[in-house]
């Protein structure tokens, strides 16, 4: 395995083995990020290959000021952005609500209480995808991209392209809307 | 010790649980939901929605997706081959 810099000149000189580290180590993370943003396979394999492509057309300017990870991911969102916009022209994808009260608990019921069983369970996991489903597109965003892909707060951030206190504030949200609506799952079984 | 309320508690609670919050607000936060049912149960489920999250299997890509995509890319980047040299 190439490091980084090692990958990147590599990548320059047309490597078909860095090639295929380029393509095995981030193909799989751009597509996830594309389909949580267009739940579209065709779409998200859409932007799989056109951000892959416009990093071969800046392969020479990379300059690494940010890892090669945040830079395809952040050309990735961009490109879902183009392509929602695109669905839905009149819509703002960005009104802001990030100042917004959070959502506070209603549901509280002790997860403690719950037969070991129910956390498991497939059930829950169609559950959280549901509930995940819901999220508003931004908080969704940087909740995977924290949660799933481990970017640390600071790289969400550049991602999407906002502040790390905004990010912060949106992994927040989302964690608890999350809770909030498995609560209520759990809350309708015991 | 200084006493929070449960707003405060939540507002604190993702750096809280991300160990993000100075040593002082840490045992100000712990003394808090020590006392606090509600808290703790919030603090628990939230704890656990993350954790269930982390633990589903990463989506790949499907395997006849990933070929096709792979065969073109390659095929670009190294059509690319001339013009960086
Ligand atoms: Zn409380």
């Amino acid at each position: 395995m190439l490091n980084e810099q090692e990958l990147l000149s590599a990548l320059r000189r047309r490597d078909s083995a860095a090639f295929n580290q380029l393509f095995d180590t981030y193909s799989d993370k751009v597509y996830r990020l594309a389909l949580s943003q267009l739940e579209n396979e065709d779409e998200a394999e859409g932007v799989v290959q056109d951000a892959f492509l416009r990093l071969f057309e800046r392969l020479d300017q990379f300059e690494g000021r940010s890892k090669l990870s945040t830079w395809l991911y952040r050309v990735a969102y961009n490109l879902c952005q183009d392509r929602l916009r695109q669905r839905r022209p009149l819509l703002s994808l960005d009104e802001d609500n990030d100042d917004n009260d959070l959502p506070a608990p209603t549901v509280l019921i002790d997860w403690e209480d719950l037969p070991e069983q129910y956390l498991s369970a497939a059930e829950v996991s169609a559950e959280l995808d549901r509930a995940i489903a819901t999220l508003p597109p931004k908080l969704k965003t940087v909740f995977m991209l924290r949660e799933m892909e481990g970017l640390s707060t600071r790289e969400c951030a550049e991602v999407v392209g906002i502040s790390v206190s905004a990010a912060k504030v949106r992994l927040h949200r989302a964690r608890l809307l999350l809770r909030e609506q498995l609560a209520a799952y759990f809350a309708e079984r015991v | 010790m200084q006493e929070i309320s449960c707003e405060d508690l939540l507002q604190y609670l993702s750096d809280y649980i991300d160990e993000n919050l100075d040593e002082e607000l840490t045992a100000v936060a712990k003394h808090h939901l020590a006392t606090c049912h509600s808290c703790s149960v919030v603090l628990d489920s939230t704890q656990k929605t993350i954790f269930l999250y982390r633990q589903q299997g990463k989506r790949t890509i499907p395997a006849k997706r990933r070929e096709r995509l792979f065969d073109r890319l390659q095929d670009a980047f190294l059509a690319g081959k001339g013009e960086t040299a």
